[in-house]
């Protein structure tokens, strides 16, 4: 009856549904069989999956995460984004704009702001009276005092505050004032009593007239009868503690050498003011309001963090066009820079991309070695009559499943690693409360997690099917007696394959970014450091070809080393020779990994050691001297120079004479000095100088009263040479000196670069030029400055020398531990860890999966070679000689391995420094030179190579311990 | 009467595999003298290698005793059981068991180079020895180069490299035809005579018993008769059926 229903078959459609049923339900029962069983090579590769994934997704949510983080806190930490003014001085058309603005949809609040000077002590000046320089004036014994003043209104003082730490009150009512500590600081002086909140003075605001340092020497300018205010009340005293405010874009040249600043300010109330002050300030005083304005951080992030400077800079066309009188400042630069820091700062974060690749390399040879494994399953069930289809089914379910398992796990890690990794930041303890925060603002693309996907599974699952195919095809060839030659080639040809698909899929990848990149990118600088990290991937992928074709090389030199091996191992030589030509079941197997491992283990820490050792000698440079000291207040230079020289422990001390001037076209910051105490004291370099040492072009400029030390830039721009004239103008707006050129200069310690902007130095893009002192000193009449370089005796007491200058002058500050604590890279590095730290964790991350590999490779090895052992064994081979046999080849092949790979790594590193650059430094002061830290890298290396040593141990003796009467029986 | 070569007393070997025990050896005696070339006959299963493994140190027994020389194996050393295996025995397995990275020469020069041999010594010989089974033109030869029969010439050369005294051969024809099996067996019997070795094989083919000196017949992982000079001794038919002397199914 059976056999009847067999050739009568229900309905075609129901028999198919059955079939299909049948056959599905059996292999998906063999699938989840073979998934069980093999537990722990299934676990290794999806932990390698999962690895690379959530590395890969983390990458993508981290980075719209904290960019979404970063731009909102940095968008709320600046008090406004931009001013506006008219040249037209009418309220009316203020009022116009304050409308138009108000109602553009990316801004979130305007505000009103009055600039102008403000005077202290002033009463019993006469019109007539001489204030120019501060410093200088007629009655220095009863001076008059200046400040920067606004007159602001509350709602405009909340946000300002926010940059600003006060003792007292920040909210200010009818007669009161919030002035500055370093004006409070002045005021005792001049008045000689303590100026506390609640102190009672008289101050008169006076227009500000642009560039009032040029040639502006007369008090009545300032008009101040009409605008004066008499016994206001010091509500609070504050210190500046923002970074980027457009309260300094509000100040002019600055009216004093001090009150140029936001550190030598003064606020009072607007609000509070009656329509007849205004009127006064407005109509009688001259002075005008600003617009301040306020944007919102989701509008001007919408579109990436790269278009907040466009989108700003969109805002400030829309008001000019609409009023083409109206002049608008935008901090734009702070938002480039800002936009610049963390591209840098997350483009180093792709300096883990070597260790997604080797986790991505480790999981694929895992699964090359489980399919390896599972050769004489492919034969049994080809045996048994499965056609190609079906076994490549059963294992394309098995590895789906992996591959979606590892999806899933890979997904929710990514999550996690997102908000954990970020919460660790710079100061590697953890944080939770930015955990937390992440954790809720998490941004996730689904479409770049589909592309990872898509990449990372898709070319895995290719490949090892293509594996797959090729073991089942083997099958048949075996049959067929292919010579063993001929395998080799087809393996070759496989791996060949599968580096130009992972390349495909990186070249891919990149396209996709590069597009998203092509559409949004608006700054140089950005697309600086993405070029630089695509060049990374470029040459990641040309490193593991190298190391590929290298292999090949070191498994020629393995193969022919037999007088080394007999010289060496003795008698055992003739086995290590014979294991390392096989093709099969040796070590040569590893060669390739264990150089792409090596070579990148070695490029990553001589990267972080030529970037740490880099980033101290700047460091060193920029601070100039032993003792660099700050003075918030400028102080007289000869006196404090001498003060400090009198100090024990300190040798010399000098101080920069510093004038604003221009060059043709350029703006310049010029510097006096003595040049012979600046060479003495200053920490200079080879390259401080264009083809001249220190010496010579310092000598050559204490030699010349009149010579000048200009930067390159600028004698190049000209067409000058060394001995050539040149004019510095409008020194203080008007006066000017003909100088020679003694020297050009790339940069200077403790000034930083002579041309360019350097943000660690908080320079503008002015360049600055040196001249002898007594240009200034003597020509200008300006005794005062800020900035002091000390060097000390060998030993001396630092902590002691800072306490006597501080006693000395209490507002200095001696080697500040940031220059400029204003850089906004500072910022950006509470959320991404910098580029140091990732390279240790890639490190040592690359380091563990090295020692893995090995792990699994040596079991893989020495368990396909457990028959050979045992047949050694049965003819009398000692253990102990069986197993010295075997660590004898390992310790040949890796150390044979290494010595390639480490120099191959050193290559590496030279070329990857050159493309990496622009991730690593924000500007390159001091030339980079490859520099290894010996201990870091003994660490890493050695650990590798002790830690795969000591770890093999344990599996020789594990393989050595079978029965050989049970293994000789095994089908091997 | 002369001293027994090798005796064995009350060998019972036992092995526990998955909470199940097996007794493959019960607690069979014999003895063996020097020069002897012993068949080891019995069916599949009856504990003929298992008696070989034992004897030739490469498996331990669970009880009984066997004095090699006088000297009781049981008692030896790790260190000792691998130099009785390097220089007193020559196994030929089955299976052959040939590293198949190696030339068959190399493969020759294996035991000697494990027996401290210099590499060209060792070379010089391992040819030699090739030349004695006749595949002096087959000495660069790799094994899957090799038909079966060749590769048990590889394996009988291999086993006499270090001239051991006991030359022990598991089924050495199993895997062959019935020509070549009388080839090797013919190659066999000639190196034991010519350099005076003690030879134990194992065979569940009556016909190949004819070389032998004496037949020892074991059923069960017992050893149930040690004396006979031919099959007739043995009762032919009852090895074939498994049957003993009164005719019941073993």
């Amino acid at each position: 009856m059976k056999e009847v229903k067999r050739f009568n078959p229900p309905k075609k459609e129901l028999a198919l549904h059955k079939k299909l049923f049948n056959i599905l339900s059996f292999n998906l029962q063999l699938i989840f069989k073979n998934i069980r069983n093999r537990k722990r090579s299934t676990v290794i590769i999806i932990l390698g999956l999962t690895f690379s994934l959530s590395i890969l997704y983390t990458a993508s949510i981290w980075s719209l995460t904290s960019q979404k983080i970063i731009a909102d806190d940095y968008v709320e930490s600046l008090d406004y984004e931009m001013y506006v003014e008219s040249w037209q001085d009418d309220i009316e058309l203020y009022n116009h704009m304050y409308n138009f603005t108000t109602e553009d949809p990316l801004v979130e609040q305007v505000d009103w702001i009055y600039p102008a000077i403000a005077l202290f002590n002033y009463e019993d000046k006469e019109d007539t009276y001489r204030w120019f320089p501060e410093d200088n004036q007629e009655d220095m014994d009863n001076p008059l005092s200046l400040s920067n003043g606004f007159v602001i209104t509350n709602r405009a003082m909340d946000r300002i505050s926010l940059n600003l730490e006060i003792e007292g009150n920040t909210s200010l009512q009818s007669g009161e004032i919030l002035i500055s500590y370093t004006q409070a600081k002045q005021l005792e002086e001049i008045f000689n009593e303590e100026i506390t909140p609640g102190y009672k003075i008289n101050l008169a605001i006076s227009r500000r007239i642009p560039y009032a340092d040029r040639g502006e020497t007369q008090f009545q300018h300032f008009e101040i009868e009409d605008t004066t205010f008499e016994n206001y009340t010091v509500a609070g005293i504050y210190k500046f503690v923002g970074h980027n405010t457009i309260i300094d874009r509000l100040i002019g040249g600055g009216a004093t050498e001090s009150a140029g600043t936001i550190f030598d300010s003064i606020f009072f109330p607007a609000d509070v003011l009656t329509s007849y002050d205004f009127y006064r300030m407005i109509n009688w005083g001259g002075i005008f309001p600003r617009l301040l304005v306020k944007t919102n951080a989701q509008q001007l992030r919408a579109q990436g963090i790269e278009n907040m400077p466009d989108n700003l800079l969109a805002l400030r066309d829309r008001i000019q066009v609409s009023y083409y009188h109206a002049y608008c400042y935008v901090l734009d630069h702070a938002l480039s820079e800002m936009t610049n820091e963390y591209a840098r700062a997350f483009g180093s974060t792709n300096l883990f991309v070597p260790t997604i690749t080797t986790a991505v390399f480790l999981t694929y040879f895992s699964t090359q070695i489980t399919i390896k494994k599972r050769r004489e399953e492919i034969a049994f069930l080809r045996s048994k009559g499965a056609a190609s289809s079906q076994i490549i089914g059963i294992f394309f379910g098995e590895f789906f499943i992996i591959s979606f398992i590892s999806l899933i796990l890979g997904i929710g890690l990514g999550i996690l690693l997102s908000a954990l990794i970020p919460s660790f930041g710079q100061n590697q303890f953890f944080n939770r409360t930015l955990f937390n925060r992440y954790f809720m603002e998490l941004e996730i693309s689904p479409y770049d997690i589909e592309m990872l996907s898509i990449l990372i599974l898709g070319s895995y699952l290719a490949l090892t099917l293509l594996n797959v195919i090729i073991y089942v095809r083997k099958d048949i060839h075996e049959s067929m007696l292919v010579t063993q030659r001929g395998q080799e080639m087809l393996e070759i040809s496989v791996k060949i394959i599968a580096f130009v698909l992972t390349i495909a899929g990186f070249l891919f990848f990149l396209l996709l970014e590069y597009r998203k990149l092509a559409e949004n990118s608006t700054t140089f600088g950005l697309s600086l450091i993405s070029a630089s990290y695509r060049a990374l991937y470029l040459f990641i992928a040309v490193v593991f070809f190298s190391c590929y074709f290298l292999s090949l090389g070191v498994n020629f030199i393995l193969r022919n080393m037999k007088i080394i091996y007999d010289r060496i191992f003795k008698k055992s030589g003739f086995f290590i020779h014979k294991n390392m030509l096989r093709a099969r079941k040796s070590f040569t197997e590893l060669t390739f990994f264990i150089v792409v491992i090596v070579c990148l283990l070695t490029t990553i820490v001589v990267i972080r050691s030529t970037n740490i050792n880099n980033n101290n000698v700047e460091d060193d440079y920029r601070y100039g001297a032993d003792l660099r000291i700050q003075s918030l207040i400028p102080v007289n230079i000869t006196e404090f120079e001498n003060q400090i020289q009198s100090i024990e422990g300190v040798q010399s001390a000098f101080g920069f004479y510093s004038v604003k001037a221009s060059v043709r076209l350029y703006d310049v910051e010029v510097f006096g000095i003595d040049p012979l105490k600046f060479l003495q004291v200053g920490r200079w370099i080879d390259s401080s100088f264009v083809d001249m040492s220190a010496e010579t072009a310092l000598t050559q400029l204490a030699g010349n009263p009149l010579g000048v030390i200009m930067s390159n830039f600028l004698v190049e721009r000209f067409r000058k040479n060394i001995g050539d004239p040149i004019t510095v103008q409008d020194i203080r707006g008007g006066t000017y000196e003909d100088l020679i050129i003694a020297a050009s200069i790339n940069s200077a310690p403790g000034l930083g670069v002579a041309h360019g902007y350097d943000p660690k130095m908080n320079r503008e893009v002015t360049e600055w030029v040196l001249v002898n002192k007594e240009i200034i000193k003597y020509s200008l009449g300006i005794n005062n400055g800020s900035l002091f370089l000390a060097t000390t005796e060998e030993n001396a007491d630092i902590e002691y020398i800072s306490e006597e200058i501080k006693k000395i002058n209490p507002f200095a500050v001696v080697n500040p531990e940031k220059i400029n604590p204003d850089y906004i890279g500072y910022f950006i590095n509470e959320h991404i860890p910098p580029a140091n730290n990732i390279l240790l964790v890639g490190a040592i991350f690359v380091n563990i999966i090295g020692i893995v590999y090995i792990f699994i490779s040596t079991d893989f090895v020495l368990e396909q070679r457990r028959k050979e052992n045992a047949v050694l064994l049965a003819l009398g081979g000692k253990q102990s000689k069986v197993r010295k046999n075997i660590v004898n080849e390992i310790l040949s092949f890796m150390t044979t391995t290494f010595a390639i790979g480490i120099p191959l790594g050193f290559l590496g590193s030279i070329v990857t420094l050159t493309f990496i650059k622009p991730l690593l430094m924000t500007r390159e002061v001091i030339p980079v030179t490859l520099h290894v830290s010996p201990l870091i890298f003994i660490i890493m290396i050695i650990s590798l190579f002790a830690a795969s040593l000591i770890g093999i141990i344990p599996i020789i003796r594990k393989q050595m311990k079978y029965e050989i009467v049970h293994e000789l029986r095994a089908v091997v | 009467m002369k001293d027994a070569f090798v005796s064995v007393s009350n060998l019972s070997k036992t092995y526990v595999s998955k909470g199940e025990t097996l007794n493959v050896l019960t607690g069979t005696s014999f003895e063996i003298l020097e020069g002897e070339l012993i068949c080891l006959l019995g069916t599949s299963g009856s504990g003929k290698t298992t008696t070989l493994n034992i004897l030739a140190g490469i498996d331990r027994p669970t009880s009984g005793e066997i004095c090699y020389n006088g000297h009781n194996i049981n008692e030896w050393s790790l260190d000792y059981l691998y130099d009785y295996r390097l220089k007193e025995i020559g196994f030929i397995f089955q299976e052959f068991h040939l590293l198949e990275h190696l030339t068959s020469l190399e493969n020759v020069m294996v035991p000697l180079l494990l027996n401290d041999w210099k590499e060209e010594d060792a070379r010089e010989r391992a040819f030699n020895l090739l030349k004695q089974v006749g595949l002096a033109n087959k000495a660069m030869g790799l094994p899957n180069e090799l038909s079966s029969g060749e590769k048990q010439r590889v394996c009988v050369a291999r086993a006499i490299a270090n001239n051991p005294s006991l030359l022990i051969a598991d089924e050495p024809t199993g895997t062959l035809d019935s020509k070549t099996g009388d080839d090797i067996m013919r190659l066999l019997q000639g190196i034991s005579k010519k350099n005076k070795m003690t030879m134990v094989y194992t065979t569940h083919d009556p016909y190949l018993t004819k070389t032998a000196s004496r037949i020892f017949v074991i059923q069960k992982g017992m050893i149930v008769e040690s004396n006979a000079k031919n099959l007739e001794e043995v009762g032919y038919g009852n090895i074939i059926f498994g049957k003993n002397d009164k005719g019941e199914i073993l």
